[in-house]
Parts: C-alpha cells; sequence; structure tokens
C-alpha cells in the first residue's frame, strides 16, 4: 500500500495535477511520471515545512539574505538571462511549425525569471544588504548554484529534444511550488512573503508548461522516449535537490 | 454543440497573462481567447466561440487562481471544481 501523500503535496495533486483537459497517451504518460516524482515532491515538501519553521524562529536578518542570494543565483541573469534564453534553441528550426507555442511559453518563462531575480535583487536592496545591485556582480553566492537539474540546463544539454525541457517543467517547478506553499504557510516576514506571492502563480505556470507538454504532445514512443530520459536524469538523487531559494536548509546551517 | 453554453471571462485582476489558456484554446482549433485590441495586451474570451462547460480544457492548465469565472454566477473555475473536469469533456488527443 503506497505512503500517503504530505498534505500540502495532495492539495497539489486535486487541484493542479489531477485535472487534465485532454485523454490519450500523453495523459497515461503523464501520470506514470506523476508516480515516479511524488517520493521526492513529499520528501522536498517534509524539508521545506521544516525549514520555513525553523527559519520562523530566527532573529536578524541573515537568513532571508541567504534566500535571496540563492534566489538570485537561480533567477538572476546569469541564469534566466544567460543560460536560460538557450532553451530556445531546442527547436530546430525544421520543427518550429509544431513547436510554436511552446518556444512562445519557454520564451514566457523566461521573462518571468528575469522577474523573479528582481525580486530576490529586492530582497537584498530593501533589506539593506546591498545599496546597488551592482555588488551581486562580483558575488559568488549570488551568481552560481550547484544544482545539476535546476532549470533542466545540465539535463538540456544531455537532452536535447525539443519535447525533454517538459520533463524540467513539471518535475522541477512542481517542486518550487511546493516549497513556496511550504514557506508562505511557515514565515511571516513580510520581504519574504512578497517575494514569494509575487512569482507563486507565475512558478505554477511553468508546471503547467510541463503538464500541456506531457498531455498534448508526448503522444508517441518516439515523443515519450526523450522526455523519459530526462526525468531518469532529474530523478537521480544527485541532480535535483531543494534550492534555501524555496526552503531548504543547507546540510548543518542554522 | 452551442446550444447550452454558459459565458466564462477572465478577471484580470487575478490574471498573470501567462498565455496558458490562450495555448490550450488554440491548440484544440477553438481560438476563442483573443488577445484584447489594447495596449496591455489582456486576453478576452469570445463567447461566440467558447464552449464551456461543454469543453473546459483551459480551465486544466491555467495556474492562476480566480482568474477565470463564470460571468453569471461569478464562480471561480480555477483551480478547476470537479464538476468541471469529468472524463466527458476531455480533447481526445491521440497518436496520429
Amino acid at each position: 500500500m503506497p505512503r500517503p501523500n504530505h498534505p500540502l503535496v495532495q492539495q497539489f495533486l486535486d487541484a493542479w495535477v489531477t485535472p487534465t483537459g485532454f485523454s490519450g497517451p500523453g495523459v497515461e504518460f503523464r501520470m506514470r511520471m506523476t508516480a515516479r516524482c511524488l517520493p521526492i515532491w513529499n520528501g522536498a515538501t517534509a524539508r521545506a515545512v521544516k525549514g520555513g519553521e525553523a527559519d520562523r524562529g530566527l532573529t536578524g536578518d541573515n537568513w532571508k539574505m541567504e534566500r535571496a542570494l540563492a534566489g538570485y543565483a537561480l533567477e538572476g541573469p546569469q541564469m534566466s538571462i544567460k543560460q536560460m534564453s538557450t532553451q530556445l534553441l531546442s527547436v530546430p528550426m525544421d520543427q518550429q511549425a509544431r513547436y510554436i507555442d511552446l518556444q512562445r511559453m519557454r520564451a514566457r518563462q523566461i521573462w518571468d525569471e528575469v522577474k523573479h531575480g528582481q525580486l530576490n535583487a529586492d530582497v537584498l536592496l530593501r533589506g539593506g544588504r546591498i545599496k546597488k545591485e551592482d555588488e551581486l556582480m562580483a558575488s559568488v553566492e549570488a551568481n552560481a548554484q550547484d544544482n545539476l537539474a535546476y532549470f533542466g540546463l545540465t539535463s538540456m544539454f544531455a537532452h536535447l529534444h525539443p519535447l525533454a525541457r517538459a520533463a524540467q517543467n513539471y518535475f522541477v517547478e512542481a517542486i518550487a511550488c511546493l516549497g513556496i506553499t511550504a514557506t508562505l504557510g511557515a514565515v511571516d516576514d513580510p520581504l519574504i512573503r512578497h517575494q514569494m506571492r509575487s512569482q507563486q502563480a507565475e512558478e505554477l505556470m511553468h508546471f503547467m508548461e510541463g503538464k500541456f507538454q506531457l498531455d498534448a504532445y508526448c503522444l508517441t514512443p518516439e515523443e515519450q522516449r526523450p522526455v523519459e530520459d530526462a526525468f531518469d536524469f532529474l530523478l537521480k538523487p544527485w541532480a535535483t535537490k531543494m534550492n534555501p531559494a524555496f526552503g531548504a536548509r543547507r546540510e548543518g546551517g542554522a | 454543440m452551442t446550444a447550452a453554453t454558459i459565458p466564462i471571462r477572465i478577471d484580470h485582476e487575478a490574471c498573470t497573462e501567462c498565455r496558458m489558456c490562450y495555448v490550450v484554446c488554440r491548440e484544440i482549433d477553438l481560438n476563442a481567447v483573443y488577445v484584447a485590441p489594447e495596449p496591455l495586451h489582456r486576453f478576452e474570451i469570445d463567447p461566440g466561440r467558447c464552449q464551456y462547460p461543454g469543453c473546459t480544457a483551459c480551465l486544466m492548465y491555467c495556474p492562476a487562481p480566480d482568474s477565470i469565472i463564470e460571468v453569471g454566477s461569478g464562480r471561480s473555475l480555477v483551480p478547476p471544481p470537479p464538476d468541471v473536469w469529468t472524463p466527458d469533456r476531455r480533447v481526445a488527443r491521440e497518436t496520429a
């Protein structure tokens, strides 16, 4: 008998995962992938709740700055402008007609991540950690993140099929959504809540991009195989983890 | 199949203009969601083309709670209530 889901995961499933607009092999494939994602989604959510509760008991601003720096590394210019733009290149010209809306969704996601990077900079500016965003350009903490699978960039170069990124959208963005929900349930700080609330619906949109691609486009074994290969990568224990920006705690951290 | 449609609209206070409803509606060739001719490029739903509640596909991919509502009742359709995502409403998507 399968273990029950974390209550926040079950709410997420009921509201956003289970309802579907299509029937057919794409939806069946997505449900099979969902079953593979669930253990990670449950574990990440439980850790994010724990992290948020621990944050609530902290005094001072250091924990907020750590979150914001990690968020800037995830969504700031290095990722959102420089690296993420390359995701558009996974759709070759001869498949542009078929995947034109997929490219538009990804272009929209790039713009969303640009805004999220700005939100993290705002926390650092309004929290007094920096006076100008320029100061972040030379900061390792603000520009390097060690999550191999974030945005699927590491996985993308090994999984170049136009649909492969659907796995990132579906699996990783769900973790972001769950982490935000867990954080908002635990953290009262207005700066952090503002930063989380401002991006909540857009993270869910990135998840919906994945859901839509899986349901509507992943219909044949030839279309499903490269996506499942990307899931295989993302689901490796060392590939994906919850980032401090979304509520994870560093090993041995406060 | 237009006999029993119910008008729905986008609540611009809640919508993030992410385009998912537009993409889905185009994908199934209804084209009921359109970009309004105004500077903000907001989306609107054409009641002459929308088949809700016969078709509810867009609601399944909308990420912004409360952003699509029934005009008459004011009922929020995001996240989709269980009565609007019954199997008979799903768009069949088979391999070519």
